[in-house]
């Protein structure tokens, strides 16, 4: 052997070195854990899933082939349509509020000042601990009927609000919650705020424009996309509330919240019919794929792509 | 690279060594040392085994899985009769799961998709369901692994199947009734109940108590037990929900369920009783509205009167639920509160057989539990305990001879639920929550409740 450096890759010298020092080959075994993973459990079980939609599999005992009934028992079920209108409502309601929190203390935070990276942290903190069960318990007494809220509702003079008693109000400590963990979407907008340049403001301020005018006529043209991201983003999160209404009002006072992925809990874990929860998950796929593709279909007309222009 | 590749090479065997030296317990011990080289761990398993030759047989390591569901004062003396057991058989080692009520449920329904059930499990009337997942006890009976000569077979009955087999051992017996505080009724100056008070008199109760001390008059019931279960069978003898072999309704006329609704909804109209949200706020009979004076009287299966007095802190009296007519049928029976069963997929059922016979017939295990699960089926252990009762205990003894004394017109007690059952309570649920909205009427209620059962079968 020479005593000069031979290159660390010999490839070429035999089909199996060619093979296995292939950069392909080596790509895909470094790929290999997660390609695993991602067959096991989601591929695998998505279509199992999908085989289940079409039988009456209830856990124990033998499952039978039934078609599309399932499907069909679905758009007559009362209590499904009504849990998609709950859902519908949720997610109009929730990501407005929650984007627009987000928006607002990423704004904030933009302003110099000393202690802007333990602000950042301490907004951030909620979304790492909010999606939790203990965070809901304590919702849950908070919103109580001699909960917090309602004892200092009652020091100020109004008239205490019985949140989980009543329809109309119980959806309102779930949202709230949700708008609690804008942390996520916080920091993405802040990263967008920062790379406007500057030079746009310049301009604007020597044209004369005043601070609305620089809000609607320059961050957020040039935030649109940003926007756009958290919004898919919320969006399909916001589809798949649970531990909140689950730990919470478990479907609310009449169902006020059986929100859509409670709903499927309830029909495929507690009542065991399985495969109409499973034809339920493969509706909810379509319905938010469907959403999500409008939002992107309509986004050419209100997202600004700088490097378009 | 030599050096690197001996380095990555004794890092693998070491991380080899690892697992395998971890992996296994219990029976599994015996391979795993065979192949790793922690001779050690072998050398003790060797002497531990031949040191434990010298009693009668050399016993194998067993490790079972056991669960239930309950309040946190069954939890602890499940536990501690756990421990007591462990120490009586040293090679028998338990991992217990306890959980609440729903928990438990939606856990034994992933765990019988994967064939997964623990080896013992708390089962109540609602065991057909899962019957392809217990393992029948008759063997164990016959054999005298289990002995059963301290109990009759009134009470082995109320843990079999139609056909007779043996599904589990009744952990003990129980029946439902209304607690009260006598001192509330005293201060809004309303009759305490009696035993032959009817629904008209309870909703009055309510009422009164409600617009004398604004509190509610009565907090959290089990409207599917009160409503419909026992509401259908208080119509009359011939009268049940299901009939007395499962396979279809036990009544034709909906409207016995519709006057019940009716009721419940009024009375959250009024506020003397709680209303969905508010009854969401009880998870525990401990968090029940009476224990913190907020109402007046509760429902309760007699099994958890001394949890409930115990919280309460206070006397508080137990009583039969309302009947539809002041000499009609009271609707309630004793019936078996919950059994423990073997499951199909244990690997040492004999074990688990063993643990539940020493659960339900050993005095010592007994006198920890203290009937908390309901009234003990072996004779001995009820007198065993009998000599130590408590007030609060005598009360819930003297209430269970009470309902055992009502007449129940010569009908069979049946045990069992059919395996709609859950569904069928959840839809009464769904409809009773519709009426107490008014988005229904409780006649519409009651109809779609009665389609809705008479459909499953």
């Amino acid at each position: 052997m020479s005593k000069t450096k031979t290159p660390a890759v010999v490839s070429g010298r035999t089909p199996w070195n060619r093979f296995a020092y292939n950069n392909n080959t080596v790509g895909y075994v470094f790929a290999a854990p997660f390609i695993i993973g991602f067959l096991a459990f989601t591929i695998i079980p998505m279509l199992t899933s999908l085989y289940y939609s079409c039988t009456d599999y209830n856990m124990i005992d033998k499952s039978n082939w039934v078609g599309f009934s399932n499907y069909i028992n679905l758009f007559k079920d009362e209590r499904f349509l009504k849990s998609v209108g709950v859902t519908l409502q949720y997610v109009v309601l929730s990501v407005p509020i929650k984007l627009a929190f987000a928006l607002f203390i990423a704004f904030l935070l933009t302003r110099p000042s000393k202690l802007v990276s333990v602000y950042r942290s301490l907004y951030y903190l909620p979304s790492l601990i909010g999606g939790s069960v203990a965070v809901a318990l304590v919702w849950k007494e908070l919103f109580a009927r001699k909960g917090l809220i309602n004892i200092n509702l009652a020091k100020l003079g109004i008239p205490t609000i019985n949140w989980f008693g009543s329809m109309t109000a119980a959806k309102w400590p779930i949202i709230l919650m949700t708008a609690w963990q804008f942390g996520s979407s916080m920091l993405i907008f802040a990263a967008g705020l920062k790379e406007i340049p500057t030079s746009y403001y310049e301009a604007a301020k020597i044209d004369g424009a005043n601070g609305w005018q620089i809000f609607w006529k320059i961050t957020m043209p040039c935030l649109s996309p940003v926007i756009m991201f958290n919004l898919i983003m919320q969006l399909i999160s916001s589809f798949m509330v649970f531990t909140q209404a689950f730990v919470i009002t478990k479907g609310g006072p009449n169902d006020a919240t059986m929100y859509y992925a409670l709903y499927v809990y309830k029909q495929g874990i507690q009542m065991r019919f399985m495969g109409y929860a499973s034809a339920m998950s493969w509706v909810m796929l379509l319905i938010m794929s469907a959403i999500t593709a409008i939002v992107f279909k309509t986004s050419k007309h209100w997202v600004f792509n700088e490097s378009e222009s | 690279m030599k050096k690197k590749q001996l380095f990555a090479a004794v890092l693998s065997v070491a991380m080899m060594l690892g697992l395998v030296a971890c992996g296994g317990n219990g029976t599994s011990t015996s391979s795993a040392s065979d192949s790793a080289s922690v001779s050690s761990a072998s050398s003790t398993s060797v002497s531990a085994s031949a040191s434990s030759a010298s009693t009668e047989e050399k016993k194998e390591p067993v490790t079972l899985r056991m669960a239930w569901w309950g309040s946190q004062t069954r939890h602890d003396r499940t536990v501690a009769v756990i421990e007591l057991y462990e120490k009586l058989n040293p090679h028998v080692t338990i991992e217990y799961e306890p959980m609440d009520f729903e928990g438990y449920f939606n856990k034994l329904n992933t765990l019988v998709a994967s064939n997964d059930v623990w080896d013992i499990f708390q089962m109540g009337s609602n065991f057909p369901t899962f019957q392809s997942k217990i393992y029948l006890l008759n063997d164990f009976i016959k054999d005298g692994t289990i002995d059963v000569s301290g109990t009759t077979d009134a009470f082995l009955r109320i843990a079999a199947d139609a056909q007779g087999n043996q599904v589990g051992l009744c952990s003990g017996v129980n029946t439902y009734g209304i607690a009260y505080d006598p001192e509330i009724f005293k201060q809004a100056g309303v009759a305490e109940p009696t035993e032959n008070w009817t629904w008209d008199d309870y909703k009055k109760i309510c009422l009164d108590i409600h617009e004398k001390l604004g509190i509610y008059g009565s907090s959290k019931f089990d409207d599917w037990q009160a409503g419909g279960s026992s509401g259908i069978s208080q119509e009359g003898f011939d009268y049940g929900f299901y009939n007395s072999d499962n396979t279809g309704l036990g009544f034709t006329d909906y409207k016995m369920l519709a006057n019940y609704m009716q009721m419940r909804a009024d009375l959250v109209d009024a506020g003397a009783y709680p209303d969905p949200g508010a009854c969401n706020e009880i998870s525990d009979i401990e968090q029940d509205f009476i224990v913190s004076g907020e109402a007046a009287m509760t429902w309760v299966a007699s099994n958890q009167f001394v949890a409930l007095t115990n919280a309460a802190g206070r006397e508080l009296k137990l009583i039969n639920p309302p009947r539809k007519t002041a000499n009609g049928p009271s609707g309630i029976t004793i019936q078996s509160s919950q059994m423990l069963c073997v499951s199909n997929d244990s690997k040492h059922p004999d074990e688990a057989a063993k643990f539940i016979a020493f659960f339900q017939s050993s005095i010592d295990a007994n006198k920890i539990l203290l009937a908390e699960r309901g009234i003990p089926t072996f004779t001995a252990v009820r007198e065993a305990l009998a000599d130590n009762l408590t007030d609060v205990e005598k009360k819930v003894y003297e209430y269970v001879d009470l309902v055992g004394s009502f007449d129940t017109g010569g009908k069979p007690y049946n045990p069992a639920s059919p395996e709609c059952g859950e569904a069928v309570k959840e839809q009464y649920k769904y409809y009773l929550e519709k009426v107490i909205y008014k988005e229904m009427t409780a006649d519409e209620a009651a109809k779609a409740v009665y389609d809705y059962a008479a459909s499953q079968f």
